[in-house]
């Protein structure tokens, strides 16, 4: 059997205390398995976002452990965590979170960058992956030039610049309209087959659940149905 | 509305706060500049007055030849007249009078030569004159005072009778008798000067002698007032002077003198009419207020040109916090926008907002500014310049501040109502691109501005004006603007750079500090905020320094003491005891050059020190190597002159034969010398020749007098064809050396022929023939030095000199001192010669003017002054020798001059407030930036940037912002000082600065200045950026779903 590239095992996460206090997430388990696309999907404040954050490090649980290719990520440090995100895994989301001075093309450097790439190996890479993303004529463009659609496409781009094992998306086609939406999913999925990642995907959308190779639905910080 | 601006205030209040406090920085400073220019100017010219050296506002009205049925009359009309012109302000008044010159019989006749004598009155006598024996003369009586030196050569004693014979001239009225009550001593620098005689107590052949034959003068008789003017005696001249009371003047009153003492001759004129022959009013006052009027206009010029950039520094910093405030309420501007909110409503929000920040700038900025001017004022140098002032709110200062601040808040509302630009929108860069007109406009106006400042005239008069106003605002503005076009360009190929090296922080930053036009935005409030405080810095250095320079050239020495008499035997001991530095003897007075006497205030004038001393005696910027020992190496004569050492108390004896049987004398001079090289005469009495030996006594009061001329004058019947051979021997304390030198002191007349010099053991001889053809008695003067005639001497002239006689190193001149011709070679031109700033002036060695003009028969001394390089000591006030002047004191008179302190006042205000707006600015900045781009340091966070990867690159884009942008400020300050300082510089007249004032750089107040700039700026981004990653996690990294 093969060994789950993302491990969820016992996660709960409050804000605030007393009788004030939210539960965000409630003793969440569940395994996702390398090269598979998984679809979170839940009411707005059900705790998708605060699990995607706890999965790629942002956030930490108030209990329970989160694995990443054999990465124990609740026990890391600040900086394990930071080095986390740059090998491991991939974040998309759904304001595209693209740098307004830097033009596509450095956006999508910028984890290359960060990994200290070769600036030639960065410039093929970039080049390679904007041209995936359909978007190799508009690499000099910055995100204010560029339509929602193009911007998440870059933004897709930057998150597999690094190559990482888990890319997280959290509302990727939720600014867009159907029909980009539908043109950003069909990119999503087109890369994790072509590209081996595996992803984790918050969506409302049916047409996402559809592509996605398992649903898993949140209510109130549970988990309701894999 | 108000619902509406008051909530988006609540939510928006440290920006609101920042707001307020820039309009309030703006309108403090105007606030406290008006209250120095309104109330610290007046006050300036009243305490100007207040202090002003009592001789510069004495009143006094010179009245020649009255008769002596008018003298009553007319000394009474005279000083209503007086009285009234320096009316509202009460005044003291002296009259001072001379009767005509009469016969004095006791005098009797001296070769042909008839004596006379005259009476004066001076009403406060015992201030200028000290009792020697006898008791002061009473009032009503026809009792008299004599000096010492009339008393000794007529032999008067108290209680003689004096019988003064009837005038001389037409009219003459009846003698008069006087007894003689008092012998006195003259008082130095008491105003004997005015006396027909100078308070010399005799004259052989006084000026003034109305007679037409010569006239020896004896005088003068001191009387009361009253019985000089009783009508039996007609006056030579009367000097009625008033000193108005200008403890407490106000500026009113001080313009009503001025126009009063305006026309205060033509009513003297009016008043005296006929009854007398003379009459002039002379005051220095009304020059004196009518140039404290231009010192202060010109002062208050460049308060406002410091108060202007003040001010264009806050509307820059109110800008910025506009845009600011605006990028900040984007969201709000779109949503109202899109809930159609008109531009009216937009402008309405955007007022009431703008107003109540105004009204409450207002409330805030008159007490502050009051405060601000008390606190100014109770510093140096205007509490050093009797400017110390109360809190204090005028209505002027209230309507200035309320203007500015509606201004001011007007900017922020048109501002307000303009959409914000997107960070990433390259059309930002286009948008700075069609702004380089207005850029160039400010350009071409500085480069007038400059331009017009250039063409100043050099002469005083030049008052304030708006070039000279505007100029250095314009010139700062220009420059900055300039300097930040040069910022993208360098920021672009840093981020080139980085664009190429393989990490991300230093890539991340210059990509923000280049393609961010936020960024740029408070780029000119940094540029032009570091430019100000460089510029008020180094313009207030060079302003000192130039004031010290123009003491330094003014004065001319460290030291110096302008003698009101002729130096006597001794005075150096003195003058070197009390002060303690090295002594010079100075010749400084008006010269005649070839035929050119130059112009009424501008004669050329000659200086003679003692060059050996030049390092420690002179001063004022020399720009030749070696200073100015180096410039006066050539004049230093040869070698000293050491002549013949008398002991102190030595009597000399003169003997002499004359061949034929006319009896002849000499009148024995004889020339000392004492250790400073101070020469003196000592005249003998005359000497007949008929070869019995005369004691010539009383000429060697001190010891280290040494005997170096001797000149005989001879006496005898002239107008006739008669020829003697006289032979005098001088019997020295000991022997003399054998290089003496004889001659004619002129030659040119003829009248002395085989002049000869021996020296024979102790005895020294000077014989010659004589001829009396002439009847110049100046033609038989009989020289002997021991020294050599020094021919043409070395002297170096200013370049006003060498332009206005055409003349160059090399040129040979001649020049005329007290008519006596002295030939010189120009050995050198300098800019300025010591204490003679901007005049055409020669500086020579006092020595060899002294030989120069002792082997011309005028062995007077030429020493009007003593200079002193280094004392230990200044007060010479118990010497009464004169004047003295030191430069620190010149310097600090010039500084701290009432006229002139607001000025660095208001610099040191200016480069607080250009500290204070400038760091206001880069946080307001900051804190906004930082704000605006919160969810992109999230972002970052996100992609796997750690906290101090983004520290650095946000760290590192301002550093690449703002430190670039304090040194293009500190380069636009230095050049701008460069160019403008010099320009706005004045003396303290108004004319042109002298020497021209040269920028000066206060490299360690600068560097602190700079790096407290660049240690602010990094500790104020350094906060806002570490808070603002430091919250990144907590406020912004929940991306909603």
């Amino acid at each position: 059997m093969t060994e789950p590239l993302l491990s969820v095992r016992g996660v709960n996460r409050t804000f605030g205390s007393g009788p004030a206090a939210v539960h965000a997430l409630r003793d969440i388990s569940f395994d996702v398995e390398p090269g598979t696309m998984v679809a979170l999907v839940g009411r707005s404040g059900s705790g998708k976002t605060t699990l995607l954050n706890v999965i790629g490090g942002l956030d930490r649980p108030d209990a329970g452990t989160v694995v990443v290719d054999g990465l124990d990520v609740t026990g890391l440090d600040e900086d394990g965590r930071s080095q986390l995100r740059r090998d491991k895994v991939s974040y998309v989301f759904q304001t595209f979170g693209l740098i307004p001075v830097l033009s596509a093309a450095e956006n999508v450097g910028v984890p290359l960058r960060l990994a200290r790439a070769d600036p030639a190996e960065r410039e093929r890479r970039v080049n390679l992956l904007l041209d995936l993303v359909g978007l190799a004529g508009h690499a000099q463009q910055r995100p204010g030039e560029l339509s929602g659609g193009q911007q998440q496409r870059v933004a897709i781009a930057r998150a597999l610049a690094a190559s990482p094992r888990l890319l997280i998306a959290d509302e990727p086609t939720g600014q867009l309209d159907a029909e980009t939406g539908l043109a950003v999913m069909g990119l999503l999925r087109g890369v994790v087959e072509s590209e081996g990642v595996t992803a984790v995907v918050a969506t409302h959308d049916p047409v996402m659940m559809a592509l996605a190779d398992r649903v898993v639905r949140i209510s109130d910080g549970r988990v309701d149905a894999c | 509305m108000l619902t509406l601006v008051a909530r988006r205030a609540r939510a928006h209040w440290p920006l609101l706060a920042a707001l307020l406090t820039i309009l309030v920085v703006g309108a403090t400073l105007l606030g406290t500049s008006t209250l120095l220019v309104t109330r610290t100017s007046e006050r300036a010219v009243e305490v100007s007055a207040a202090r002003a050296d009592p001789d510069d506002v004495t009143v006094t009205a010179y009245i020649g030849a009255v008769a002596a049925r008018n003298a009553g009359s007319v000394a009474t009309d005279s000083r209503d007249v007086l009285v009234t012109a320096v009316a509202p302000f009460t005044a003291t008044t002296t009259t001072r009078a001379s009767g005509a010159l009469r016969t004095l019989p006791m005098a009797g006749e001296s070769d042909g030569v008839q004596g006379g004598g005259y009476l004066s009155a001076i009403e406060d006598l015992p201030a200028r004159a000290a009792l020697v024996s006898g008791r002061w003369p009473r009032a009503g009586t026809t009792e008299a005072a004599v000096l010492q030196s009339t008393a000794r050569l007529l032999g008067l004693k108290a209680g003689a009778r004096v019988q003064l014979g009837p005038e001389l001239g037409r009219d003459a009225n009846a003698p008069v008798e006087v007894t003689v009550v008092a012998v006195v001593r003259p008082l130095p620098d008491t105003g004997w000067d005015r006396d027909p005689l100078g308070g010399a107590g005799f004259d052989p052949d006084p000026p003034e002698s109305t007679s037409a034959r010569q006239i020896h003068a004896y005088g003068p008789f001191l009387v009361d007032l009253d019985t000089l003017l009783s009508g039996r005696n007609a006056l030579s001249r009367i000097e009625v002077t008033a000193r108005p009371d200008l403890s407490a003047p106000t500026e009113r009153g001080l313009d009503e003198l001025t126009a009063s003492l305006l026309g205060a001759n033509r009513k003297l004129e009016g008043t005296l009419g006929e009854r007398v022959e003379i009459q002039r009013v002379s005051s220095p006052l009304p020059q004196l207020l009518l140039d404290a009027r231009d010192q202060q206009q010109l002062t208050s010029g460049a308060v406002l040109a410091l108060a202007l950039i003040g001010l264009v520094l806050t509307a820059i910093a109110l800008t910025l916090a506009g845009r600011l405030t605006t990028g900040v309420r984007t969201n709000e501007f779109n949503l109202l926008a899109a809930l159609g909110t008109s531009r009216g409503q937009f402008t309405a929000v955007a007022a009431t907002e703008a107003g109540a920040i105004a009204a409450l700038a207002v409330v805030l900025s008159v007490p502050l500014s009051s405060l601000l001017f008390a606190g100014l004022t109770r510093l140096p140098p205007l509490s050093g310049a009797g400017l110390g002032a109360p809190v204090t709110v005028t209505g002027t200062q209230v309507l200035v501040v309320a203007a500015g601040a509606v201004a001011l808040a007007a900017l922020h509302v048109l501002l307000s109502t303009r959409p914000a630009a997107d960070p990433g929108d390259r059309r930002r860069h286009r948008e700075l691109l069609a702004r380089s007109g207005l850029d160039l406009l400010l350009v071409a106006l500085a480069a007038v501005g400059w331009w017009q400042l250039r063409a100043q005239p050099a002469g005083a008069g030049s008052r304030a004006d708006a070039v000279r106003i505007l100029a250095p605002a314009l010139i700062l503005v220009a420059g900055s603007a300039l300097l930040l076009r040069a910022l993208p360009p360098l920021l672009r190929a840093a981020e080139r750079l980085a664009t190429r090296s393989r990490g991300f922080t230093f890539s991340l930053a210059t990509a923000g500090a280049a393609r961010r036009p936020q960024a740029l935005a408070a780029g000119l409030l940094i540029c032009l905020g570091a430019a100000a405080a460089t510029f008020g810095t180094a313009f207030g250095s060079t302003w000192h320094t130039s004031q010290r320079e123009q003491a330094d050239l003014s004065v001319g020495t460290d030291l110096a003491v302008s003698l009101t008499t002729a130096p006597v035997t001794g005075q150096s001991a003195r003058v070197a005891a009390a002060t303690g530095g090295t002594i010079s003897p100075v010749a400084k007075q008006n010269i005649v050059v070839g035929q050119w006497l130059g112009g009424p205030d501008t004669a050329p004038q000659l200086v003679a020190v003692d060059t050996r001393r030049a390092d420690a005696l002179l001063r004022g910027r020399v720009e030749a190597d070696g200073g100015w020992a180096g410039v006066t190496r050539t004049l230093v004569p040869a070698a000293p002159v050491t002549g013949v050492a008398l002991p102190e108390g030595a009597s000399l004896a003169v003997t002499g034969t004359a061949t034929g049987d006319r009896p002849i004398a000499v009148t024995p001079h004889l020339m000392l010398q004492d250790d400073t090289g101070l020469r003196t005469t000592c005249d003998g009495d005359p000497v007949a020749l008929n070869g019995r030996p005369h004691a010539v006594t009383g000429c060697v009061p001190i010891s280290g007098l040494r005997l170096v001329g001797v000149t005989l004058s001879v006496l005898g019947e002239s107008g006739i064809q008669h020829l003697s051979a006289i032979d005098a021997t001088v019997t020295l304390p000991e022997p003399p050396a054998a290089d003496w030198t004889v001659r004619s002191a002129a030659p040119e007349s003829n009248q002395l022929s085989d002049p000869k010099v021996r020296a024979d053991g102790t005895r020294l001889g000077l014989s010659a023939v004589v001829s009396f053809a002439d009847t110049t008695p100046s033609s038989r003067v009989l020289v002997a030095t021991a020294f050599a005639d020094p021919g043409p001497i070395p002297v170096v002239v200013s370049r006003q000199f060498a332009t206005e006689v055409g003349a160059e190193r090399g040129s040979e001149i001649t020049f005329a001192v007290d008519q006596t011709p002295v030939d010189a070679t120009i050995a050198a031109v300098v800019a300025e010669v010591p204490s003679v700033p901007g005049g055409a002036a020669l500086l020579a060695d006092v020595d060899s003017l002294s030989r120069a003009l002792a082997v011309r028969g005028n062995v007077d001394s030429p020493v009007t002054a003593w200079w002193v390089g280094h004392p230990v000591r200044t007060d010479l006030g118990d010497l009464r020798l004169g004047t003295v002047t030191t430069r620190t004191g010149e310097a600090e008179r010039l500084t701290g001059s009432p006229l002139r302190a607001s000025f660095p006042a208001v610099l040191r205000v200016l480069v607080v407030a250009a500290v204070v707006l400038l760091l206001g600015g880069v946080l307001l900045q900051v804190t906004c930036d930082m704000q605006l781009r919160a969810v992109e340091v999230a972002r970052l966070r996100g992609l796997g940037v750690s906290r101090r990867g983004i520290r650095a690159a946000l760290l590192g884009e301002q550093g690449a912002v703002v430190l670039p942008l304090l040194a293009a400020g500190a380069g636009v300050g230095a050049l701008t000082t460069w160019l403008v300082a010099p320009l706005l510089i004045r003396s303290d007249t108004g004319a042109a600065a002298v020497p021209a004032a040269i920028a000066h750089w206060p490299w360690a107040g600068e560097l602190l200045l700079l790096a407290v700039l660049a240690g602010a700026c990094a500790l104020a981004a350094g906060a806002a950026v570490v808070i603002q990653v430091s919250r990144a996690d907590a406020a912004h990294l929940r991306v909603a779903s």
